[in-house]
């Protein structure tokens, strides 16, 4: 296919959807009206999921090491860093310790007790909480190691709730997606059973299945396109709203799903643009074949 | 040009549309389709345009069995062809000139040549003074010479007409038909299915007859008429 072909099928594809203004506009609405509760949901979603992985993220695992000096628990300490999975540990002031110690428990101090009775409290930071356990076990078995703490129940709970948020929000996503498709393609039918004799007075002067398809299915990426970017703006007025209510409510604070501007447009115009051209392409398979 | 070898058409509702059909139509013919309303006239056209398959028998174009073609083949076969209908079929969103281009660019034409060809084709049909119009805007009569214009526009070498005059006033169907008749006089084999007896009878043209989906009749300068055969047949002999 030449390059005038190419330029006279993009042409056409715009004539098109100028000249079915109705349509078009039927169309537009219909894709922005169904990325936009496609994207709601998403964005909910990865809300939610972020909210619970970033209470999650503040879990670390208490070690507790016996030794006199700091270079006594270096060595347990190097071994802790060397574990994979493991981002970052530090070592909690032993001065500090000891002061919120004595104050649970005046009686030790008044006995006597030093201070380096007290063990190396270090608190480490891993990069998957759902490793938390499992690197907790081999903490364990380093020497000199007297205690770890690493709230398994808690953890446990709010990955098993993590899980359930994912699985629900990736089936639903595909319901959606399946349905917007559906959708979709149903308002690209329409348009295109308005415009039947066109596409029968392409057939029968001559032209080729491809040649009567690609403007169509390039209208149908500039149609998904522009009812993508009209999702986007309702999405993100829509999504600063529920940020400023979320504010307000003290224990959610400032929740976000993470999606910069930028990144939701494109993804949305992607998604969009590929639903279009697919509606279009199905349609009009059955139409040619009709 | 156009033979037909013993052609059934059946429709999957189980109408027969064609019956054993056997005709030859040369290069350079002019050819009345006459018959009643479902005698079979339009399935005749549909098969040489690949519309229709045959159930049974070959449709031969140019030594080409229509009937095998691939459906991707098809669309090469129309170019061959030019096709005309009753009710026009031109788009209402295009005006004469956009119509006919494109007819042309569908089929990959270039512009400069689309420009030179389709002023040499208004100009045949007397529209050069209407290229602006759009079909709402124009009469019967010159929306079917824009029709006629736009099935000449790729020099066809066949051209189809189905009921070309259905629509039209007495007056307007004559001046159609001397237009296909130019059109044939250039050596373009013209195919014309009509029901209209006084255009048939003036013409003086070879007529097929057909009457529930048999060749009744095929004859030289023949004139509309019915007959016996045809009568039997109607009444399930």
């Amino acid at each position: 296919m030449g390059l005038r072909n190419v330029e006279y099928m993009i042409q056409e594809a715009f004539t098109g959807i100028r000249r079915n203004g109705l349509m078009a506009f039927a169309s537009v609405t219909t894709i922005a009206l169904s990325l936009g509760v496609l994207g709601t949901f998403a964005l909910l979603a990865l809300a939610a999921n972020r909210f619970v992985l970033s209470r999650v993220n503040q879990f670390e695992i208490a070690v507790f090491i016996e030794g006199k000096t700091l270079a006594d628990i270096e060595p347990a300490l190097k071994q802790i860093r060397g574990i994979p999975g493991v981002v970052d540990l530090k070592v909690r002031d032993r001065k500090k310790e000891w002061e919120a110690f004595k104050r649970d428990r005046p009686d030790f101090e008044s006995a006597g007790v030093p201070l380096d009775v007290l063990p190396f409290a270090i608190d480490v930071k891993v990069s998957d909480p759902s490793r938390i356990a499992q690197i907790a076990a081999k903490i364990r078995l380093i020497n000199g190691v007297d205690r770890v703490n690493e709230s398994k129940e808690l953890v446990d709970r709010i990955l098993a709730v993590l899980r359930v948020i994912k699985v629900l929000s990736i089936a639903g996503v595909l319901v959606l997606l399946g349905t917007t498709a559906l959708i979709i393609s149903n308002a690209i039918r329409l348009t295109l059973y308005a415009r039947r004799l066109e596409i029968k007075i392409m057939q029968l002067v001559g032209a080729t299945n491809q040649f009567i398809r690609l403007p169509l299915v390039i209208e149908g990426v500039v149609l998904g396109a522009v009812g993508a970017i009209l999702a986007w703006f309702f999405l993100t007025l829509g999504g600063k709203y529920v940020a400023l209510m979320a504010e307000k409510i003290v224990f959610l604070g400032r929740i976000s799903s993470g999606v910069g501007r930028a990144e939701l447009a494109c993804g949305l115009v992607v998604v969009g643009a590929m639903i279009g051209a697919a509606g279009s392409f199905v349609s009009i398979r059955r139409f040619l074949h009709d | 040009m156009i033979r037909f070898e013993n052609v059934t058409v059946e429709y999957p509702n189980g109408v027969r549309a064609l019956n054993d059909v056997n005709i030859h139509i040369g290069k350079g013919d002019f050819v009345f389709v006459v018959g009643p309303t479902g005698s079979g006239k339009s399935t005749l056209l549909k098969l040489v345009y690949r519309e229709v398959a045959p159930t049974r028998g070959t449709v031969l174009l140019d030594g080409e069995d229509v009937g095998a073609l691939k459906p991707a083949q098809v669309p090469y076969l129309r170019r061959k062809l030019g096709i005309v209908f009753q009710d026009f079929k031109l788009l209402p969103q295009k005006n004469v000139w956009e119509n006919l281009a494109f007819a042309m660019r569908v089929i990959g034409k270039h512009p400069r040549e689309i420009r030179r060809r389709i002023s040499e084709v208004l100009d045949l049909v007397g529209l050069c003074h209407r290229c602006d119009a759009f079909p709402h805007q124009m009469s019967g009569g010159e929306q079917q010479r824009a029709a006629i214009a736009r099935a000449l526009v790729n020099y066809p070498t066949v051209l189809l007409a189905d009921e070309p005059t259905g629509n039209l006033d007495p007056d307007t169907s004559w001046e159609i038909m001397q237009l296909l008749d130019q059109i044939n006089t250039h050596g373009t084999t013209v195919l014309v299915a009509t029901h209209d007896n006084q255009i048939v009878d003036r013409m003086k043209k070879r007529v097929i007859q057909l009457e529930a989906g048999y060749v009744v009749r095929d004859q030289q300068r023949g004139v509309y008429q019915h007959t016996a055969l045809a009568e039997d047949l109607r009444c399930g002999a």
